[in-house]
């Protein structure tokens, strides 16, 4: 049967009301439990660069608030407390996907610091985060960094979505103890560290700046590599400040 | 220089078909000739070159969090990215139809060589994949409008190599239980290990 | 285009049993002689993407077959009051509601789950399947009905998705549902079926298997 264009306008309006109210009130429902599951993946994905952790069994959120200190540096290694309209920035909630399109001296940088168990006011790890470009999709990663600013205490790496590739194999447990002892520095040099091509299995024929590849996986490998690069470069005033500050001390 | 290599690594790369099987029905059910997975092809690039941008314009001003801002800035906690499907898909829906439209009026001759392929279109996942894509790996405007376009190629070419396939395939013996789609899954596979020497071209 | 053509096709009893023979049929027939996937051709695209392991997938299944359900259910309750004009944008309209749904539970309670299937659960709204069953059943046929088609039509999904999935994960990772089967030094693991590659050979075969047992021939 032909319906009038009346009809057809009434019959629209009412179906994007009732499609819009449903959808909204699904959006306010959940709405917090997603924040907070937003959260708890962030928090746990940080913690993960210095210990091992279970989102489903420990009590990340308590953990991080018990040892974590964030703020936020500059490119000249200053701390930044608000951002260009006045607002107090929130470390854990800075995109830090959108600022790694631009150059090291537009991005905000968090910076995680680990506090000692016993000693609130001793830094055990600096944990810093980063975004780069896997072979298929964005990756992003959290490195960190032992007290003496040189020395890998720790990685965790992932990639934004599913990746149809061996380059995932960045996410295991396997892959990322690779890094753990590497150092950074050479002096006041930044080398970074490198992850090689081709697999070889065995430690001892690694220097302190290199890491064993993932074989079948040399791009990722190099995105990887660059990432790490990338954001050290950035964050290589406030590493060259806190090391000296340590030294004077 | 960013924006060749985006649009490069969507062609071949990154390409709907063979990483990410968007777009699937339609690349198998338009693929038995070449000429009309040519038109197929075209109607393709068209609609996503022209649909990731304008998603990208209504998730940038409309969908993101505090993006109402440039009405008034009390809108800044409003977020209203829940309804990012409903609006693409109608976004899409709508801008096939004015497509549709647009070239019956002006250029009955391309409307004939595509009309039949736009309705078809609007529930290729490509189109719909390509906007999600867009908005979950962070482009700018440019990138969108590169990535559309480029996708829609990469797709092209995909569904005119595999039309020709299928063209000298007719000749062939082919099981019975294989025949059709059976055997198309097979040779996409098999295009899809070629494909694979693009990877790692940058420029 | 009016609505109708699409009456209902087959005229019911008021006093047939809810699961009559004539009912199996719509959930029985597209498990295997009918299979949306195998048969019909439809409904790859999403599918073959979250294949890689068992995990998302059966999430992705999952979320299939709510959102077809749901959706024959409301279009065919809705069936004589769209007007054919619009309808396809009302079908998408419903599809991109619960597809919605899905994605916003996923977010709040398995977020690890929704950041790996990404944006493969919006791309549910561009599933033929879901599209195809809303046009060509619940557009002509009683709620009751429709959900069993819906049923029917999903689990024919599912069942495909997760063979292909089975085969992908045991031999790309050497695992099933992330559980260690086997480790490299007893069988290589196959990248080639991490890759998307392995996906297509997979479901060609499956296809070929399926279609040799059934006898359908395409031509």
């Amino acid at each position: 049967m032909q319906r009038s264009n009346t009809y057809i306008l009434v019959f629209t309006a009412i179906m994007t009301i009732i499609i819009g109210g449903v959808l909204s009130l699904a959006s306010q429902l959940l709405g917090p439990a997603q924040k907070k599951s937003i959260e708890l993946d962030t928090k746990s994905q940080i913690l993960s660069a210095v210990m091992d952790i279970d989102k489903k069994k420990d009590d990340v959120l308590g953990i991080y608030d018990k040892r974590i200190h964030s703020f936020v540096v500059d490119a000249q290694g200053n701390v930044v407390e608000t951002d260009e309209k006045g607002n107090k920035i929130i470390p854990e909630n800075v995109n830090v996907l959108k600022y790694s399109k631009k150059p090291c001296s537009e991005r905000l940088l968090p910076v995680f610091m680990l506090m000692n168990e016993q000693d609130a006011n001793k830094v055990d790890a600096y944990i810093f985060p980063m975004y780069g470009n896997g072979l298929w999709n964005k990756i992003y990663g959290y490195i960190a960094l032992e007290a003496d600013m040189n020395t890998i205490k720790g990685v965790s790496f992932g990639h934004v979505q599913e990746t149809p590739g061996l380059g995932a194999r960045i996410a295991t447990k396997e892959i990322q103890d690779r890094f753990k002892g590497k150092k950074i520095f050479e002096g006041d040099e930044l080398v970074s560290v490198v992850m090689l091509k081709g697999e070889k299995k065995d430690p001892s024929l690694f220097g302190p700046h290199e890491v064993d590849g993932m074989s079948g996986a040399t791009l990722t490998g190099k995105g990887l590599n660059a990432m790490i690069k990338d954001y050290l470069e950035c964050y290589k005033p406030f590493l060259l400040k806190t090391k000296n500050q340590q030294a004077a001390l | 220089m960013e924006l060749i290599n985006l649009g490069i690594r969507s062609i071949f790369i990154d390409n709907m078909i063979f990483a990410y099987f968007l777009g699937m029905c339609s690349f198998l059910a338009v693929s038995k000739k070449v000429s009309t997975a040519i038109g197929l092809g075209a109607a393709v690039v068209f609609v996503l070159g022209l649909t990731a941008p304008v998603n990208w314009l209504v998730q940038e001003y409309i969908l993101k969090e505090g993006a109402l801002t440039w009405i008034s800035p009390a809108f800044e906690t409003i977020n209203l990215e829940f309804l990012q499907f409903i609006m693409f898909i109608a976004i899409i829906a709508a801008i096939v139809q004015l497509v549709e439209m647009v070239v019956e009026k002006f250029t009955p001759a391309l409307y004939g060589a595509l009309g039949i392929f736009l309705p078809l279109i609007a529930v290729n996942c490509s189109i719909l994949g390509g906007s999600l894509f867009m908005v979950q790996r962070d482009y700018t405007l440019a990138e969108a409008a590169v990535f559309g376009a480029g996708s829609g190629m990469g797709f092209m070419l995909a569904i005119v190599a595999l039309a020709a396939i299928r063209e000298k395939l007719k000749y062939s013996n082919v099981p019975d239980g294989l025949k059709g789609l059976g055997i198309t899954m097979l040779i996409t596979g098999l295009m899809g290990i070629a494909f694979k020497s693009f990877i790692g071209i940058v420029l | 285009m009016s609505t109708e053509v699409l009456e209902p096709t087959a005229t019911t009893k008021k006093s047939e049993p809810l699961f009559s023979k004539r009912r199996r049929k719509f959930v029985l027939d597209p498990l295997n002689d009918d299979n949306p996937i195998t048969v019909q051709v439809l409904g790859i695209c999403s599918a073959l993407a979250v294949t890689v392991k068992m995990e998302p997938t059966l999430i992705m299944a999952v979320s299939v077959v709510f959102v077809i359900v749901f959706s024959n259910l409301i279009i065919s309750l809705l069936r004589n009051l769209i007007p054919g004009r619009v309808r396809i944008i009302v079908q998408l309209g419903v599809i991109a509601t619960f597809v919605t749904l899905v994605s916003e539970v996923l977010k709040a309670y398995n977020y690890e789950m929704y950041k790996v299937l990404g944006a493969f659960v919006g791309l549910i709204i561009t599933n033929c399947i879901v599209m195809g069953r809303l046009e060509a059943f619940a557009m002509g046929n009683k709620p009751w009905d429709s959900v069993l088609d819906g049923l029917g039509s999903g689990f024919g999904y599912a069942w495909v998705i997760l063979t292909v999935a089975f085969f992908r994960e045991l031999l790309g990772s050497g695992s099933v549902f992330n559980h260690q089967i086997y480790d490299a030094s007893i069988m290589p693991t196959n990248s080639l079926f991490i890759d998307s590659i392995g996906a297509f050979m997979v479901l060609g075969i499956l296809i070929w298997i399926q279609r040799t047992k059934t006898g359908y021939v395409e031509h």
